[in-house]
């Protein structure tokens, strides 16, 4: 037996005893619940478990996670989409459209059941393209005038207002001299030397700024998942009455 | 020491940052949360509705993975409302969400004795993502036309006299992914012009600063932190709040290994490239 399986087989004996432990001191009450709660213990303490090496009862959980997943999302799409948008007023099976039947759903049905083609024979699987072109026409003809609107137009509109001599002033400046400089930093075409590279290397300032702010809030985002997990084994499953939580 | 500070296992930081979480746990100490000006504008968003005895629509995009982002300032967002007696309609673009929301609304709305159909209803998700927001514009009860329990929206007290967004007198998405800037901005915002405020995970916060900037939003919710300054501004501390303590420290103890590896790397390893 290696190091690796005796510490592992350990923390899991040491993972029963625990439960066992609260099991009997009734902090941990032998329902639903509970079991509920020793579950969601075990499942975040194996996924932690990754952080001392790579092993069997992360891969397990991880999979678990994936497949809950999905029959959760299918459960959902089943009832609030395909049934209540497209069985039920189609068939008029729950009075919803009084008696007529929205048979013209049985087209986009059609275009969706198309997609599935894709998975069986060659024969048939040409059907996809009809469903797929349908997709990527709509999509694209739907993102480019909304994308360029909201993402480009509507952007650089506050980036061209007159400059005032306060604070907001000063921020336009900011925001004008990184967005020039982050731009000419991304344009190949011309050699980064002299004013060029220099406005260049303000650009790289400006990125790297902008870096060190996303992972200062990366770092706060995965701070949060754990301190809530934290708070869930501390307090819910081994009960601890702790000022904090 | 040398060798060992350069090649430092990963594995002494995942200790520091677990003490640093549990420590604050067994301990309380006062840590001051001042609510940020955009943070204090969904706030005031809301009381605005409020005096209007206005309607808001809230979009629920998060999953369990974000849940100790998000959870909090859906309680938050939903205890303002409530106990403004601001209607709100809730949706969801994640399936996800649904049960944890269905939850949050179960435990608010007690708390403020909210009544199902006349002060809240719940349409629980919808697939279609840019679609669905495109057809809410146009026709809200033609693309809604049942809630989530079956009810027709043209009946319900809340939902009856919406037929588009522009009805809304505010639009708040939660969120853990890209559907403030990838959806709500692009294909409802920009197109409706409603007021829209976000609350999102830290990770996404600073993507969403130039929506601000160019007003296509008002307010932004943040993280943790985000969600601690609205559960000071409605006076109603919660996790959220309780967990900026174990998030201070740990951020001091980060900072210290950065500095920490930097000195080392600026001491020893510099001129050999970084640690092997």
């Amino acid at each position: 037996m290696t190091r690796d399986q005796i510490f592992f087989i350990t923390s899991l004996f040491v993972f029963f005893v625990i439960n066992i432990f609260l099991l009997a001191t009734g902090s941990l009450s032998p329902d639903w619940a509970g079991l509920g709660t020793f579950i969601a213990a075990g499942i975040t303490l194996s996924l932690y478990s990754f952080l001392y090496k790579d092993n069997p009862l992360f891969k397990f959980t991880e999979n678990l996670y994936v497949g809950v997943a999905a029959a959760y999302t299918m459960n959902q799409v089943w009832y609030t989409v395909l049934l209540a948008d497209v069985i039920n007023p189609t068939f008029d099976l729950n009075g919803q459209t009084g008696g007529n039947h929205e048979w013209l759903l049985i087209f986009p049905v059609l275009l969706g059941l198309f997609m599935l083609t894709q998975l069986a024979s060659d024969n048939i699987s040409w059907l996809s393209r009809i469903a797929f072109a349908f997709v990527v026409g709509l999509g694209a003809g739907l993102a480019i005038p909304r994308t360029i609107a909201a993402n480009v137009l509507a952007q650089m509109q506050p980036s061209m207002q007159p400059i005032t001599a306060d604070l907001a002033g000063f921020n336009l400046v900011v925001i004008l001299v990184g967005v020039v400089t982050v731009l000419i930093y991304f344009f190949y075409s011309v050699e980064h030397t002299g004013a060029v590279g220099v406005a260049s290397k303000v650009g790289i300032w400006f990125l790297m700024i902008s870096f060190g702010a996303s992972f200062g809030y990366t770092i706060m985002a995965r701070l949060s998942l754990l301190i809530g997990r934290a708070g869930f084994l501390l307090e819910d499953w081994l009960n601890l009455q702790l000022p904090l939580f | 020491m040398k060798d060992f500070l350069i090649n430092l296992d990963r594995r002494f930081i995942f200790i520091f940052v677990a003490i640093g979480v549990i420590l604050p746990a067994l301990t309380t100490f006062p840590l001051p949360i001042k609510p940020t000006a955009n943070v204090r504008a969904i706030y005031n968003t809301i009381e605005e509705v409020a005096a209007q005895n206005g309607t808001v629509l809230i979009s629920f995009d998060y999953g369990p993975g974000s849940m100790p982002e998000i959870q909090p300032m859906t309680l938050s967002v939903l205890r303002h409302c409530f106990s403004k007696k601001v209607k709100v309609v809730g949706m969801c673009l994640w399936p996800q969400a649904v049960g944890l929301v269905q939850q949050a609304l179960d435990t608010t709305s007690k708390e403020f004795d909210a009544q199902y159909g006349t002060d809240y209803v719940f349409l629980g998700y919808k697939t279609g993502m840019h679609s669905l927001v495109i057809n809410m514009g146009r026709d809200f009860q033609g693309t809604y036309p049942q809630d989530l329990q079956g009810n027709n929206t043209a009946d319900l007290a809340v939902t009856q006299r919406i037929f588009g967004l522009k009805d809304f007198d505010y639009v708040i998405c939660l969120a853990a992914g890209n559907t403030p800037d990838g959806v709500w901005i692009p294909y409802g915002q920009e197109r409706y012009k409603f007021k829209f405020g976000i609350g999102c995970t830290a990770v996404m916060a600073p993507d969403q600063f130039p929506y601000l900037q160019s007003g296509q939003m008002n307010g932004l919710m943040g993280g943790l932190a985000g969600a601690a300054e609205y559960e000071k501004l409605i006076n109603t501390p919660g996790t959220a709040t309780d967990g900026m303590r174990p998030q201070s420290v740990v951020h001091v103890i980060i900072i210290l290994f950065i500095l920490l590896g930097n000195t080392i790397y600026f001491l020893y390893d510099r001129k050999k490239g970084g640690a092997k």
